[in-house]
C-alpha cells in the first residue's frame, strides 16, 4: 500500500513544486512505458498479420502442390492397326453426320481392347480403365484419316499408373510403370482431359468442365435474378417508398434475411421450386435461383447504401433543371451509386459461387459424366465437385480435388476482377 | 452509360429464357435416366453409369444421386412423371411400408432386381487354430460396450471356455468403410439383439441402441486397419492367433494363405454367401419404375447393362460386388425381358 501511495505523492510535490520534469526519473520511465506499449501493439498487429498470410500461404502452398499434379496425366502407347482390325473402314465412313454411330457399329471398343490385349498381355487390366478406348474415339472423331493407317496412340493410364509417375505408391505399380517408361511406352503430358471432361469413376479420367459450366450456367442464373431485382428494390426502398411501419418493417426482414443461413434457402428451395413449381431436380435454373434468394438481400443492403450516400445536391440539381424523378434515379442517382451497388453484387456472388449446402438439399450433387448442356440439364457445381471428390477412397483424387479447387479460386478472382474493372469505370469522384 | 448496363442485363435474361426453351422445348419428358438410392450401391452404378453413356452414341448419361437407401425410396415412391426418379438402388429389401406408398402415389409396377451381393467375411491364418463363431460372439469380443458394460475380455476364452486362450485381436475396417457398415449391421447389430433388453433399447432409446450395438471398442484389441485390406491380409499371415474382417473378395484372392471363419457355423464361401445361408451377406437391389419404360428412353438398356456387369465376367467385380448365384440371375434375366411389378406379399 505504501510503495504505491509514495511515487504518486512524489508526483504531486513535483507537479505542484514547477512544471513537467521530462528528465526526471519517473517520467522518463513513464516514457520509456509508452514506447514499450506503443511498440507492443505494433508487432501484435503485425504478428496478426503474418500469422493470416502465414496461413494463406501454406493453404496455397498445399494447394498448389497437391493440385498442380492434377494438371499433369501419364499416358501409354498402344500401336493399333487400324486397316486390318476394321476390315478397310474409310475416312469418308467415319466423317460428317452420324460419325460416331459409325464408329460404334465398327466396334472401335473392341479393336482397341484387342490392341491392348496384344501389346500388354495380362498387365492390361493394371495399366487401362475399361473406359480407356474413349480416347481413341475421340481421336478418330477429331482425325477420320487416322482409321486408314497403322498408327501408335497414346491412351491415359489408369490412376494408378498416373500416381507412380508422380510420387511413390505401390511396389508394383512402381515396378510396371518403370519397365513402360524404359521401354518409352509412357509419357507425361498436361492433362487436357481435365479441362473439358467431367466427373468419372477413375481419378486419372475425370474433368472440372462438366463443374465449371454448371458453375457458370448458375451464376449466370443468380446475376440475372438477384441483380436486377435487388437494385429495383434498394431503389424503390430509397427513393420511392415512404418512410412508415410497412417499410421499418420491410426493411429489417432484408437485413435478417441477409443473415439466414444458407441451408435454409435450400430448403426453402426444396419446397417452393422443386415441390411446388415442379422445376427440375439438380437443374442449374434452381440452383441459380435459390442462389439468387440468397444473394439479393446483400445486394439490396449494398444498394440502399450507396444510394443513400449520393449527394442530396445533386437529386436537387436534377430536379431543377426539370428532371422527372424518373430521370433522376436512372439519370443520375444510380449511375452514382453503381460501384458501391457493383461491391455489395461481387461479396454476394462471391459467397454464391463457394456455396454448397442449399444446393446439395436440391440435389446438385449427382454424379454426371457429361456436362449440362442447359439450364434445365441436371449439372454440378464446383464446390459441391470438390465435396464429391474429397469424399472418394481412391487416393488419385487428392490431387484432382486440389486441382479442382485451384479451378475454383481461379474462377472466383476472374469473376472478382471483371466486377471491380467494371466498378473503377463507373466510378465518378466529386 | 446506364443504357449499355440495363440491355445487357436484359440480353442475359433472355439469354437463359431462351436457353431454358431449347433444353426443354422437346416436351415435358426427361431424355436422361435418373438414378437416386443407397450409397452402397452408389460406386458399383457410378460404374455402370459412365460406361452406359459409352455404349451407344444416342445413350444420355444417367443422372446419379447417393441419398440412401430410405432417401431414394422416399423420392422414387414421391410418384410419376419427369420429376420422379426411374431406378432407386437399394442396399436392402424394399419395406412393405415404402411399397404401400409408392401405390398410394401411383408407381404400381415396380420391377425388382438383385444386381449383385455384399458380403463380408472373418478370416485368419491358415495356422491359426479355427473355431466357429456366432454373430453374438463377435459382437461380444469387438463392442465398446457389449450389452451396455465395459467391454472386458481380453482372451477368445473370456467369450467362450471352448475358445483357445489367444488375445483377442482383430484387424478390421475403418469407420469409412462400406465394410465396417456391413460389419455393424450384418454382424455387431445381430449380435447385440439376441439380449432382449439390448433389442428393446431400439425402440426406446435409438441412441443409446446405436452406442451400445455399433460402437467398436478402442483399447487395442480392435485395430483399424486403413481402406488397404492387403495390408491386414499380410498382418494375418504374420500372427497366426489374429483375425481379420474384410470385404468377401478379399478372402477368395487370398485362400492361399488365409481361410475363412465359420459364422453361425457357415463357412464364408461363395455359394453360402450367394445363397444368402452366411450371415454377413446381404443382397443389392435396384428398382425400376415399369411406368417410366419406355417414356425414358433406354431405361431398360440401363439395368441390363447393370446385370451384364454384376455378372461373373463383369467389370463390376473389380469393384467389389459379389455376382449373384446363376437361378438368381437367370430370375433378374426373366424379370428384365418381362418387366414382372413386385408382389406386396413377398416384402416385409
Amino acid at each position: 500500500m505504501n510503495n504505491t501511495a509514495s511515487p504518486a505523492t512524489q508526483q504531486t510535490a513535483i507537479v505542484g513544486s514547477r512544471s513537467t520534469d521530462w528528465q526526471g526519473e519517473v517520467m522518463q520511465k513513464r516514457i520509456v512505458r509508452r514506447y514499450a506499449a506503443e511498440r507492443r501493439f505494433k508487432y501484435l498487429g503485425l504478428s496478426a498479420i503474418v500469422i493470416s498470410s502465414l496461413f494463406l500461404a501454406f493453404l496455397l502452398f498445399v494447394m498448389i502442390g497437391n493440385g498442380i499434379k492434377g494438371f499433369s496425366t501419364t499416358q501409354v502407347a498402344v500401336p493399333i492397326d487400324f486397316a486390318s482390325a476394321t476390315g478397310g473402314a474409310s475416312p469418308e465412313q467415319i466423317s460428317g453426320e452420324g460419325a460416331e454411330r459409325a464408329l460404334n457399329s465398327l466396334d472401335i471398343a473392341g479393336v482397341v481392347n484387342t490392341a491392348i490385349e496384344i501389346e500388354y498381355g495380362a498387365e492390361a487390366g493394371d495399366i487401362f480403365t475399361e473406359n480407356s478406348w474413349t480416347d481413341v474415339r475421340d481421336a478418330l472423331l477429331s482425325n477420320p484419316d487416322m482409321i486408314a493407317g497403322n498408327t501408335t496412340v497414346w491412351l491415359t493410364a489408369k490412376s494408378e499408373i498416373d500416381r507412380a509417375a508422380k510420387d511413390e505408391t505401390d511396389e508394383k505399380f512402381e515396378a510396371l510403370y518403370a519397365k513402360l517408361k524404359d521401354a518409352g511406352k509412357a509419357q507425361s503430358g498436361f492433362n487436357w482431359g481435365f479441362l473439358t471432361g467431367a466427373d468419372g469413376t477413375d481419378p486419372a479420367r475425370v474433368g472440372i468442365w462438366g463443374a465449371l459450366k454448371g458453375s457458370i450456367i448458375t451464376m449466370l442464373v443468380t446475376l440475372a435474378m438477384a441483380f436486377p431485382v435487388g437494385v429495383l428494390a434498394a431503389v424503390y426502398l430509397e427513393e420511392y417508398a415512404p418512410s412508415n411501419r410497412v417499410t421499418d418493417f420491410i426493411e429489417v426482414s432484408i437485413n435478417n434475411l441477409a443473415a439466414v443461413p444458407s441451408i435454409i434457402f435450400g430448403l426453402l428451395g426444396l419446397v417452393v421450386f422443386l415441390s411446388w413449381l415442379e422445376l427440375p431436380r439438380s437443374s442449374a435454373l434452381v440452383g441459380g435461383l435459390v442462389l439468387a434468394l440468397m444473394t439479393m438481400p446483400v445486394i439490396v443492403i449494398a444498394g440502399r447504401n450507396s444510394i443513400k450516400s449520393v449527394p442530396p445536391s445533386i437529386r436537387e440539381a436534377a430536379m431543377g433543371v426539370g428532371a422527372s424523378p424518373v430521370q433522376v434515379v436512372f439519370h443520375h442517382v444510380l449511375p452514382l451509386a453503381l460501384p458501391g451497388i457493383m461491391t455489395g453484387t461481387i461479396i454476394g456472388m462471391a459467397r454464391a459461387l463457394g456455396e454448397t449446402a442449399p444446393l446439395l438439399m436440391i440435389g446438385m450433387r449427382a454424379f454426371l459424366t457429361s456436362p449440362p448442356q442447359g439450364l434445365t440439364d441436371p449439372s454440378t457445381v464446383l464446390p459441391v465437385q470438390i465435396y464429391l471428390w474429397s469424399d472418394e477412397v481412391n487416393r488419385g483424387f487428392v490431387e484432382k480435388t486440389s486441382a479442382a479447387i485451384i479451378v475454383l479460386l481461379i474462377f472466383l478472382l476472374t469473376m472478382n476482377a471483371f466486377a471491380i474493372y467494371l466498378r473503377n469505370r463507373f466510378e465518378t469522384r466529386w | 452509360m446506364m443504357k449499355k448496363l440495363s440491355i445487357a442485363c436484359i440480353s442475359v435474361l433472355a439469354l437463359s429464357a431462351c436457353n431454358d426453351q431449347a433444353s426443354s422445348g422437346q416436351g415435358s419428358a426427361r431424355d436422361y435416366i435418373e438414378i437416386v438410392g443407397s450409397s452402397t450401391v452408389y460406386p458399383f452404378a457410378k460404374a455402370v453409369a459412365e460406361q452406359f453413356e459409352n455404349l451407344d452414341p444416342s445413350y444420355k448419361s444417367p443422372k446419379l444421386e447417393s441419398t440412401g437407401t430410405g432417401g431414394g425410396m422416399e423420392l422414387f415412391c414421391a410418384g410419376i412423371g419427369p420429376n420422379t426418379p426411374d431406378i432407386a438402388n437399394a442396399s436392402r429389401r424394399m419395406k412393405k411400408s415404402e411399397f404401400e406408398r409408392c401405390k398410394e402415389n401411383g408407381v404400381e409396377n415396380i420391377v425388382e432386381f438383385i444386381v449383385g451381393i455384399d458380403g463380408i467375411a472373418v478370416a485368419q491364418s491358415k495356422e491359426g487354430t479355427q473355431f466357429s463363431l456366432t454373430p453374438a460372439e463377435i459382437y461380444e469380443a469387438v463392442a465398446a460396450n457389449p450389452y451396455g458394460k465395459p467391454n472386458t475380455a481380453l482372451n477368445w476364452s473370456d467369450i467362450n471356455p471352448s475358445f483357445p486362450s489367444t488375445k483377442i485381436n482383430v484387424y478390421g475396417p475403418p469407420s469409412t468403410s462400406g465394410t465396417r457398415d456391413a460389419l455393424t449391421e450384418l454382424i455387431m447389430e445381430v449380435g447385440c439383439k439376441t439380449d432382449a433388453a439390448t433389442k428393446a433399447l431400439k425402440e426406446s432409446d435409438k441412441e443409446k441402441f446405436e452406442e451400445v450395438c455399433h460402437e467398436v471398442r478402442t483399447d487395442g484389441a480392435y485395430v483399424d486397419t486403413g481402406e488397404n485390406d492387403n495390408l491386414i491380409i499380410q498382418k494375418l499371415s504374420a500372427n497366426p492367433d489374429s483375425l481379420g474382417i474384410f470385404g468377401y473378395s478379399y478372402l477368395e484372392a487370398n485362400m492361399d494363405k488365409i481361410r475363412g471363419m465359420p459364422v453361425a457355423g457357415v463357412q464364408p464361401t461363395y455359394d453360402a454367401i450367394a445363397g444368402g445361408e452366411y450371415p454377413g451377406a446381404r443382397p443389392l437391389y435396384i428398382y425400376l419404375k415399369g411406368e417410366h419404360v419406355n417414356v425414358i428412353p433406354n431405361l431398360k438398356e440401363y439395368v441390363t447393362e447393370f446385370l451384364k456387369a454384376g455378372s461373373s465376367d463383369g467389370y463390376l467385380k473389380k469393384y467389389g460386388l459379389i455376382t449373384a448365384p446363376d437361378d438368381v440371375r437367370t430370375k433378374m434375366d426373366i424379370a428384365i425381358s418381362e418387366l414382372s411389378a413386385l408382389d406386396s406379399a413377398e416384402l416385409k
